[in-house]
């Protein structure tokens, strides 16, 4: 599975283009809308009424700040976004249905993670926008991209009041996460457990939440490091968050979901377990949708609330 | 004999070795002090003795199953996972996967057997058909039914997006092997055990048809008994630990050139190597990234497709 990452200097100086942008264009809304983007620069001849989207985290925040989005991928959508699952499908998560976009003609197409690779094909078919956000700088990178899509939909109200409802939030996990003991991020799929660490897909939890990682080096690989019981036994973190990765792609039955896997003899005698304090994150923000800002939010709240926080 | 008993020792340190690695505390010391509560005792009857058992049955029974399809398809270079027979095991968990997740794992490895089966015999009936014999050919063959068959799953895989738990499923990996999860892979054991019993019959049948029917045995039912068990041990391993590759041919090939192709004679020798292989790849896993692991299925692909080259070119240069 090929992942793109945009870089910190890129994410910066599209933000620092696209505002110079919008300032020349501003008060003109039928004008073009120039914005840079991960992969570009590409022009909009102005705001876009039939949108299609290959990435859920934007689907999820183009509703959160009450955008229509007019094709999605076939996949599965968290409950929040349960009314897309009826919208045009124009796709998988990493493969669109070309002929399908291309007699639809939308006036702009969003990708990013999973379908930044198809970025070129899609932008010859219509003005496309990679909003691809960055691992190693979760959260802000989230923010940076709803602003832009604020900024092309002239919403940029709406997503600045829910920035500043998550930016709480996530301060209020930060100031509680200290004191709560220690975690590992584990992840289970067909029966095999992988860690992962600070700087990894969900190294976010420790880098910007503040929760204290029990181990350090855990390789920033993208699907994590495969490790065995005995592991998580000696590592003997104070909290265990654990993505059931085949309940995120709907085949929890087909697999075994986590649950099942984890209840055994060797995690029984851990004191994550022994404590009630293996929590399990949702799979379907944590693992598909995973960039949108309300996605983020549910996130930042399902983890603060574990640990007691004060968040919502 | 002497030199087996050498061997089987060998493998038996090995596996005390196995024992003793990984990433808790398990020593003769902590054992005896009954340190932390006996966590000692614990993880070894719960995650190390598990594990060491399910390395020594799946070894064994992979390079037997390859050395019964080697006299099947009278080819050194044919087993489970160049005669599609892995693949097909894995179409069969797919479709376990799709249509019947909920059933228990003794279900599940029954279903990929039967597809094990199918797969095995179109190999078969394919073999069969052509005319050339060629030694390169016969697992050109196979590899290509496989990849035909492996393609189907893919292709299912994908639009059920079941790609990476199907690759998680058969990847072999024995890091999350413990009591209670392994225990299908005494099948293995009991098929080896008839393997041996049987073992003049394949060797017999190796000699081709012919020459089987004029030595008075029915050489359809010896097939047929040599698919069923290379098929039930190939389905049992991808179901407990997923796909090892190349080991079912590497070993009867390396055991063939020490002592000829007597199976009676040969059979206890590859279940000794097979064992003794999987040991020591399993235990290079574990230690190269400790405390993290390297999937068996990783190790063992980089070690046996070199092994295996060197054998294709060696022939080669043998028979040119």
């Amino acid at each position: 599975m090929i992942v793109h990452f945009s870089n910190h200097f890129r994410t910066a100086t599209a933000a620092l283009a696209l505002a110079a942008s919008l300032a020349l264009t501003a008060g003109a809304s039928a004008q073009e809308i120039t914005v840079e983007h991960a992969q570009g620069e590409t022009t909009l001849p102005g705001v876009p009424e039939k949108v299609f989207a290959f990435d859920i985290a934007t689907v999820d925040t183009l509703n959160a700040i009450g955008v229509e989005v007019d094709g999605v991928p076939d996949a599965s959508f968290p409950e929040s976004l349960s009314r897309y699952a009826d919208v045009m499908k124009i796709g998988s998560l990493f493969e669109p249905d070309y002929e399908l976009v291309n007699a639809e003609q939308p006036d702009v197409i969003f990708v990013a993670g999973r379908s930044s690779s198809v970025y070129p094909q899609l932008s010859e078919i219509a003005p496309t926008v990679d909003l691809s956000v960055d691992w190693t700088d979760f959260p802000t990178t989230i923010k940076q991209r709803s602003e832009t899509l604020g900024e092309i939909f002239g919403k940029q109200a709406e997503v600045a009041e829910l920035i500043a409802e998550v930016d709480a939030d996530i301060a209020s996990v930060q100031a509680q996460a200290p004191s709560v003991g220690n975690a590992l991020f584990i992840s289970v799929s067909g029966g095999r457990v992988s860690a992962y660490g600070p700087g990894s897909r969900f190294g976010w939890v420790h880098d910007d939440l503040g929760i204290v990682p029990v181990i350090e080096d855990v390789e920033a690989a993208t699907h994590g490091e495969a490790v065995s019981f005995e592991f998580l036994l000696e590592t003997n973190p104070d909290w265990l968050f654990v993505l059931d990765r085949d309940a995120a792609v709907g085949a929890a039955e087909g697999g075994q979901p986590a649950a099942q896997v984890l209840d055994n003899e060797i995690v029984h005698q851990m004191s994550a377990w022994q404590n009630d304090q293996v929590v399990y994150v949702d799979p379907v923000n944590f693992y598909i949708v995973n960039g949108g800002l309300n996605a983020l939010h549910e996130m930042v709240v399902q983890v603060g609330t574990a640990i007691g926080a004060d968040v919502e | 004999m002497g030199r087996l008993f050498l061997a089987a020792a060998g493998v038996l340190a090995l596996a005390g070795v196995s024992l003793f690695i990984g990433v808790s505390d398990v020593s003769i010391a902590s054992l005896i002090s009954g340190a932390n509560d006996g966590r000692a005792t614990m993880i070894l009857l719960l995650s190390r003795i598990p594990r060491t058992l399910a390395i020594i049955l799946a070894g064994m029974g992979l390079a037997i199953a390859g050395m019964i399809m080697q006299m099947l398809a009278r080819n050194r270079f044919v087993e489970p996972s160049t005669a599609g027979t892995t693949e097909s095991a894995g179409l069969g968990m797919l479709v376990v996967l799709l249509f019947f997740p909920d059933i228990p794992l003794i279900g599940k490895m029954l279903v990929a057997s039967v597809f094990a089966l199918a797969g095995t015999a179109l190999f078969l009936r394919i073999l069969r058909e052509i005319p050339l014999r060629s030694v390169l050919l016969v697992p050109l063959v196979g590899i290509m039914l496989g990849g035909i068959i492996s393609s189907i799953t893919t292709f299912f895989a994908y639009r059920f997006e079941l790609l990476q738990s199907l690759g998680n499923w058969q990847s072999g990996d024995f890091s999350t092997v413990m009591s209670g999860r392994y225990e299908l892979l005494w099948i293995a054991a009991g098929l080896t055990v008839i393997a041996w019993l049987a073992a003049d019959r394949f060797t017999v049948a190796g000699m081709g048809e012919d020459f089987t029917t004029n030595l008075g045995l029915n050489h359809r039912n010896v097939m047929t008994l040599g698919l069923i068990i290379v098929s039930l041990v190939s389905a049992t391993v991808v179901v407990t630990v997923g796909s090892i590759p190349f080991l079912g041919l590497i070993v009867p090939n390396v055991v063939s050139l020490m002592m000829g192709d007597n199976m009676r004679r040969s059979i206890p020798w590859i279940a000794v190597f097979g064992a003794g292989f999987v040991l020591a790849c399993d235990i290079v896993g574990r230690l190269v990234r400790f405390p993290y692991e390297i999937p068996i299925g990783t190790v063992v692909g980089i070690v046996g497709s070199a092994i295996f080259l060197y054998l294709l070119l060696r022939r080669e240069a043998r028979y040119g």
